[in-house]
């Protein structure tokens, strides 16, 4: 089974490197937001998902990221790589702060708290208008000097891989195993030895830092950064990615981004009546499919792939 | 016995919600080896005391040491750290886990653990409380009884050096009764020490060799057995005269 997880995700990964040879810039253009987005969600499905801690303030992050490393390159020249390293330690940082700062709070006192963190950015982004360029936006350097997106795919083709990998690798380690158990139950976890309090605080710090990864990568691509990025929309849009394709499973997650955001450009001739179909999908998938679709829909077809005797082997010892 | 420090140590232990104190200076001394028993009437303070003892709560009053060390402010994962394992009065489980990622969370809490080690002790103790065939299922799916040994099983794998059951022998079958009854008296002939919480005062006198009473968030009672049985405050407590 594990073999076939391994076939899958290469054969997904060669996929992925010869998809720009295949389809149009604008199409490109879609993949790579794509693909940031997916970063978010799975980062989003790693703090909600696996730690339980259901916070709104990711888009701030994704801010954090993406502002310092702007801020850095145009206010003080600083090469724009290393812009978007202090992104991301910043965001990691913060993220530690806030998770340190909710360390009591749970549910919808923890989602209230980090979507006013987030709202609280964006408005001061909107507000400081000679250092963030307001509401206007700021002009972050482009990264690449190429006629082509083909670099940024590469870059954040690369990014998402290390990012997910990265994940994954947690989620299998006993910190992964820790953050379920706080997910199930914070007293029985610390009354099991597990130091509740570092945990939260790493689990945010690690989903933060992943969450300034895409905003520091977003401003030097998109070469203008607006407050906006900060805003509630967004991280309804990541929400509902992490949600339909499963919020407790990474690659269900980076699917999920991805498949929502092509759907999103593919139905843009239906206006905001896609909005509404986006609605009906997510309630669906609430209701109907807890789990999310894609990643059990994977699930069903990885078992319907595996040998009679290997089924029926599970099952028994099931 | 009394030359080393006990155990665990409360020492004018206070806890108060509000203007009521659950807990009222109460003074408690648990030695290595022993088996004791904690009773008394609803809302005497029993659980207070264990979630004081066990970092579950913040003592408002008095101090608690273990083994002669004072342990101010540590919080409950530190507690278990220190081999002070619980059990709680409605069974807390990770439910959506397996039973055995259910035995290795404390496993692999503890510093510097092996992971093929620690497997292996989860099983040794599946094997001994009877849920060795049921170590892949979700913790959610075991009947009341098996959640209830699933979590002493949690808790032996911290290797404790003391355990607090908060009534391990509420809502179980008489069957039920007696296999915790004699996992316990096997666990302490093998040097555990235990102390217990329990409503079902048959079960708490087939097992305990000291018995402590409190009534009121106060200690009203504290010795073998048959004394505690005679004692005029006891008999008053539980009569409500």
């Amino acid at each position: 089974m594990r073999r076939l997880d391994l076939a899958s995700a290469a054969l997904l990964a060669i996929l992925a490197v010869i998809f720009p040879f295949f389809v149009n810039a604008y199409w490109l253009h879609v993949m790579i937001i794509g693909m940031m987005f997916a970063i978010m969600a799975a980062s989003w499905s790693l703090l909600a998902g696996y730690a339980g801690q259901f916070s709104f303030g990711h888009m701030g992050f994704v801010a954090v990221g993406g502002y310092t490393a702007g801020l850095l390159a145009t206010g003080l020249n600083l090469p724009l790589p290393l812009g978007m390293l202090a992104g991301v330690l910043l965001s990691a940082l913060l993220g530690g702060v806030i998770g340190w700062t909710c360390l009591r709070m749970s549910g919808p006192y923890l989602a209230i708290f980090t979507m006013a963190f987030s709202e609280v950015l964006r408005i001061i982004i909107v507000t400081e208008v000679e250092v963030t360029g307001g509401a206007g936006g700021m002009n972050v350097p482009q990264l690449f000097h190429a006629r082509t997106d083909l670099p940024y795919y590469y870059l954040i083709l690369a990014l998402l891989m290390v990012s997910v990998g990265g994940m994954m690798a947690v989620v299998a380690s006993r910190w992964g195993l820790f953050f379920r158990a706080i997910r199930e139950n914070e007293q029985a976890a610390a009354a099991a030895g597990v130091k509740v309090t570092r945990f939260r605080i790493i689990a945010f710090a690690i989903a933060s830092s992943l969450a300034g990864l895409a905003g520091a990568f977003y401003a030097p691509y998109i070469g203008i950064l607006t407050p906006d990025v900060a805003s509630q929309d967004q991280m309804g849009l990541v929400v509902a990615m992490a949600i339909v394709g499963g919020m407790e499973s990474l690659p269900g997650a980076v699917a999920g981004a991805i498949v929502v955001e092509f759907l999103v450009e593919a139905l843009r001739s239906y206006g905001q009546w896609r909005l509404v179909l986006f609605g009906a999908l997510l309630l669906f998938t609430m209701r109907f499919a807890r789990n999310g679709l894609i990643a059990p829909g994977w699930l069903r077809l990885r078992n319907l792939a595996a040998p009679r005797g290997a089924r029926l082997a599970k099952e028994a010892a099931d | 016995m009394e030359s080393t420090p006990p155990l665990i140590e409360a020492a004018g232990l206070a806890k108060h919600f509000g203007g009521i104190f659950a807990v009222d200076h109460l003074d408690l001394a648990v030695h290595e080896g022993e088996l004791v028993g904690l009773i008394g009437p609803n809302g005497s303070g029993k659980t207070t005391t264990i979630n004081l003892l066990t970092g579950h709560l913040k003592i408002d009053g008095g101090h608690v040491r273990v083994r002669g060390q004072t342990v101010a402010g540590l919080p409950a994962s530190g507690f278990a750290g220190l081999g002070v394992g619980r059990t709680f009065q409605i069974t807390q489980l990770f439910s959506r886990m397996s039973v055995i990622e259910n035995m290795l969370v404390p496993g692999l809490a503890r510093p510097g653990a092996h992971k093929a080690h620690v497997i292996r002790e989860a099983r040794r103790h599946l094997e001994f409380l009877g849920l060795a065939a049921l170590e892949k299922l979700a913790a959610k799916n075991l009947s009341g009884g098996q959640q209830k040994l699933l979590e002493l099983g949690r808790a032996l794998m911290l290797e404790p050096k003391i355990l607090f059951l908060d009534e391990p022998f509420a809502g179980v079958n008489p069957y039920l009764r007696d296999e915790i009854i004699r996992f316990v008296q096997t666990l302490h002939s093998e040097g555990r020490t235990f102390v217990i919480v329990d409503h079902d005062l048959d079960a708490i006198q087939r097992l305990v060799h000291r018995l402590v009473v409190m009534s009121r968030g106060r200690k009203i009672a504290d010795g073998p057995l048959a004394a505690v049985r005679e004692n005029q405050d006891v008999i008053k407590a539980y009569s409500g005269t």
